[in-house]
């Protein structure tokens, strides 16, 4: 059998030799060659096949491969990564509140864990198998033969290494001759170009170069102040039309955004003045202009709450003085009913009483209280009886805006009862001021007995109340003075002293 | 010694006490090397230039359809209240679904022996890579900000000062679709590196030798490197397996964690991963039958491996079928009137069309396969498949859109109609799809080569064996 090592042996003497391989045609022969050069001691060896040929490992004697740990690590690293990540994250960090899950829910956290777990695993396997093999290796002296090619193909190969122990080349040769190999050659050193052509690595330069400027140009916009507005590729709803308050427009010829009232018209709720404020706003617009237009203006929009409440004061100022020259509506502009009254008497008694008392004596619980503590700022309420309060010294439009506006340390209470309430509860009012003055005249024959009988029972009440009460202040009064006296003593002692 | 039968191309005849032969004619390594290399090597036919072109051209509409929705924003779709996920969800879980027969095939079926697939399971693989970027694309834009599409990745943003919701399942869905995208590349890759040395060492021209260079990283067939990479394989296939399993019971957990009637079941993992396989075998089918054909590959996929996968598709279909049972049944044993009420709104209220051909199309279609005449006829197996793809298609469609347009308030009702966007979106992934696949059968090998030739060698040794 020729063997072409010794036509190329004369070529190759400036080259190193690396190994000889051998080249079989079947898996049979391959595998029977492998176990002949395993027995005759060679290790440095290997088998080249088109595919993986099953049991030349035994055949070739390579152990088993470390790979499986390699995965195993990274597989558990990927696991404590899933979790430990969704734990920092979820349930240290940034918990949120779901639905009440607890932060750190164990069951929810195990599909992320598990496809990391699959995912490290995977590049353990996969670059784990490319290092432990040494590639990527674009250089091979194997490659040098043409012959090699087919190695991939179909032919199979056995190769045994230079620096095996037990090498020598006339051997090794005669071994492979005895498997019957029909081609049997020296793998010589690789004598391509080391290099990498230099167009590659100018590719690769100018294409990494470029591949920066995008980044470096968004790192430049992100520091860099500029008066012009932002470059930006997407809005995101970052710029809004609408215009704010005070802004310029090119819409309007007065170049204000903001638009004023268009004169002559009337806004929606301004109509029936006279209703909303208890003043007759005509009259009042012939003696007091600016003020009249106030409260339109502000009456325009009972949204505007600070605006109301600047006219307020302004309203409630004059309504408290002694030149009150505001011309209240003096009639009840509701229509006066029995139902009309019982409202009234229903919101007196939510929002009046507890200040005003039941009976509108000025004594109501609030009251009552504020005496008991004896607070220093502490306005009592009015008695709804007094004469200055009867309608022909308070107008119902005056009483009406006193309920809406306040006065004094009385609140406002436009913003929780109805305008239409607030009338009811002033026909509730006046029925009571008329009750306190009610001879026995007005009472229907039918109903005298009884209320006559009721008189002397209230009155024989009220002047044992009367009784009980001088008693209890005489006592307190007796109790002040002791107390007083025994403060002055213990003063005059302190005093020598001193 | 002869691997030639006698009726030719037919290797489904079952003769019992031998193994039917997975390579057919008088085949050697070398023309293995020869019939799958020549597919890249020679100039591309006519049936596949016009498949490029109309596949591109498709390819190019969704490109735009996308840019327009990009810049418009998601009102150009049909989405609307009630129905916020629509057509852009069905297509998503659609897509995935494809996807999944490709990794059943390279890994379950290697993991249980299973040597028929070596014919098939580099297409298939192929299949799964370009179903997953097909789906993927659709929940990428479905967010409505697209550019901000990157903020679903836990990573330490500077404009947010926020983490992610780990416990919602959309975010698992990423998490679990980008690992499923990923381990099928790499189990795809690997798997074509071995060829990928053979193309180098056939190639002639210095361009293609130092690309295919580059691609098997230096592959030289060494036995120590072929027994880790078959280490590697093997623990990727094993990864793979639970894993194609995990996606899309996790797909389904989208819709079964929500309390939506008709999504709000347990039914929905098992039930999901049964339809995807079937959906993907059907897929595989579709493609593969005609690619066999025009590429001359009848001797390495034959109709045992068609054979094989339509008893799958049976399978599955079956399951399939029971699952849409089963889901009725519980609907009226669990007595909840707003579940009873949605599977009753499937079959007969607006979307009845769409639920019937669902089920002619997905139950009734594989039910074909019980006959082995049209199991082993490929022009009727391609239509079965297509039944069967458009049926999985509806499946997602009745899934997704009759739950949603019909929950819990009658006043909160509406009927969803796809826009022109929908449509051309639906078809345009098409074109993304079919155009990466004939890309993948000009430039890469699409018979894995060494695990065929091992397939061969153990015919060839089983014979020998007879022999002695």
């Amino acid at each position: 059998m020729k063997t072409s090592t010794e036509i190329t042996m004369s070529e190759s003497k400036d080259k190193k030799i690396h190994g000889i391989v051998a080249e079989y045609a079947t898996v049979d022969s391959l595998m029977a060659a492998c176990r002949k050069v395993r027995d005759a001691g060679y290790t440095k060896t290997d088998a080249f096949a088109p595919f993986a040929v099953h049991g030349i490992d035994k055949a070739l004697g390579i152990k088993p491969t470390k790979l499986p740990w390699i995965v195993l690590c990274c597989g558990l690293t990927g696991t404590a990564t899933g979790l430990l990540m969704q734990i920092w994250m979820n349930g240290i960090d940034y918990p949120y509140i779901i639905s009440g899950k607890p932060f750190i829910s164990l069951p929810a956290f195990i599909p992320v864990a598990f496809e990391l777990t699959i995912l490290f695993a995977s590049f353990g396997a996969f670059f784990g198998m490319w290092a432990l093999n040494g590639l990527p290796k674009f250089s091979n002296p194997v490659f040098t033969d043409p012959r090699f090619d087919r190695v991939t193909d179909d032919r199979f190969f056995v190769y045994i290494d230079s620096t095996d122990e037990k090498y020598n080349q006339s051997s090794v040769e005669k071994l492979f001759g005895e498997t019957g190999s029909e081609y049997i050659q020296s793998v010589l050193e690789d004598d391509s170009p080391k290099k990498v052509p230099k167009f590659m690595i100018t590719t690769w330069i100018v294409v990494m170069a470029l591949s920066v400027i995008p980044l470096l140009v968004v790192l430049r916009m992100r520091v860099t102040n500029s008066p012009l507005p932002r470059f930006h590729v997407f809005y995101d709803m970052d710029f809004s039309p609408s215009k704010d308050a005070q802004q310029n427009t090119t819409l309007f010829a007065d170049a204000r955004a903001m638009r004023p009232n268009v004169p002559g018209t009337v806004a929606r709720g301004q109509m029936d003045l006279n209703f909303q404020t208890g003043i007759d706003i005509d009259a009042l617009a012939k003696i007091d202009g600016p003020r009249a237009a106030m409260l339109v203006r502000a009456l325009d929009d009972a949204d505007l709450a600070e605006e109301d409440e600047a006219v307020n004061e302004e309203t409630a100022k004059p309504a408290a003085s002694v030149m009150d020259t505001t011309p209240w509506l003096s009639e009840n502009p509701r229509e006066i009913s029995l139902e009309l009254v019982e409202k009234g008497q229903q919101q007196f008694g939510i929002y009046c009483s507890v200040c005003h008392g039941m009976n509108g004596s000025g004594n109501g619980l609030v009251n009552r209280r504020a005496q008991k503590l004896l607070s220093a700022t502490w306005i009592p309420p009015s008695s709804l009886h007094q004469q200055s309060l009867y309608a022909e010294n308070y107008p119902d439009g005056k009483l009406f805006n006193t309920i809406s506006n306040g006065i004094r340390k009385m609140p406002g209470y436009a913003s929780q009862i109805k305008v239409e309430d607030r009338w009811a509860i002033v026909a509730y009012v006046r029925a009571l001021q008329s009750s306190q003055n009610a001879s026995m005249d007005q009472v229907p024959a039918s109903e005298k007995k009884r209320i006559e009988k009721l008189k002397t029972q209230v009155d024989k009440k009220l002047k044992e109340q009367a009784e009980a009460e001088k008693k209890a202040a005489d006592e307190a009064a007796a109790k002040a003075k002791e107390a007083e006296k025994e403060d002055a003593e213990a003063a005059a002692a302190k005093t020598p002293s001193a | 010694m002869s691997l030639a039968i006698p009726n030719g191309l037919d290797n489904s005849v079952e003769r019992p006490g031998e193994r039917a032969p997975l390579v057919l004619g008088d085949t050697t390594f070398h023309d293995i090397t020869e019939t799958v290399c020549c597919v890249a090597e020679r100039k591309p036919n006519k049936a596949w230039v016009i498949g490029f072109l109309i596949s591109f051209a498709l390819l190019q509409w969704f490109g735009i359809c996308i840019a327009y929705l990009l810049y418009t924003g998601v009102g150009v779709w049909g989405n609307r209240s009630p129905v916020f996920w629509g057509w852009p969800i069905v297509n998503f879980v659609f897509w995935v679904g494809i996807g999944h027969a490709g990794t059943l095939i390279s890994a379950i079926l290697y993991l249980f022996r299973q040597d028929w697939r070596t014919g098939i399971n580099r297409a298939a693989e192929a299949m799964t890579i370009f179903a997953v970027a097909c789906a993927g694309t659709f929940p990428g834009i479905h967010v409505g900000r697209a550019w901000l599409a990157f903020w679903l990745a836990p990573y330490p943003s500077l404009n947010l000062w926020m983490w992610p919701q780990f416990r919602s399942p959309l975010l698992w869905d990423v998490f679990a679709v980008s690992t499923y995208g990923t381990v099928s590349l790499l189990f795809w890759y690997m798997g074509m590196v071995p060829d990928l040395a053979t193309f180098r060492d056939r190639s002639k021209n210095k361009w293609r030798r130092m690309a295919y260079g580059i691609l098997s990283l230096g592959w030289s067939g060494s036995s120590r490197h072929w027994m880790r990479y078959e280490k590697a394989y093997a623990l990727l296939a094993a990864f793979a397996a639970p894993l194609v399993l995990s996606v899309h019971t996790i797909v389904s957990f989208d819709f079964a964690v929500s309390q939506v009637p008709g999504w709000h079941t347990t039914i929905f993992p098992p039930y999901f991963v049964a339809g995807a396989i079937f959906s993907g075998f059907a897929m595989v089918l579709t493609l593969m039958i005609p690619a066999r054909t025009m590429l001359g590959l009848e001797k390495l996929i034959t109709i045992r491996h068609l054979d094989n996968m339509c008893k799958i598709i049976l399978a599955t279909g079956s399951i399939v079928g029971l699952a849409y049972g089963t889901e009725f049944f519980i609907a009226w044993y669990g007595q909840v009137p707003e579940e009873k009420f949605a599977f009753l709104n499937r079959a007969f209220g607006p979307y009845w069309w769409a639920y019937w051909t669902m089920i002619s199309c997905n139950v009734i279609s594989p039910q074909f396969f019980w006959f082995k005449k049209i199991r082993t006829t490929p022009w009727m197996i391609v239509i079965v498949s297509i039944f069967v793809n458009i049926g999985m298609w509806f499946e997602r469609f009745v899934i997704v859109i009759s739950s949603l347009s019909r929950d819990y308030l009658p006043s909160a009702w509406a009927y969803f109609s796809p826009t022109w966007v929908d449509w051309s979106m639906l078809i345009g992934s098409f074109g993304l799809f079919f155009t990466l696949f004939l890309l993948f059968c000009r430039l890469m090998p699409v018979i894995n080569m060494a695990e065929v030739k091992w397939t061969l060698a153990k015919q060839h040794h089983m014979t020998h064996e007879d022999e002695h």
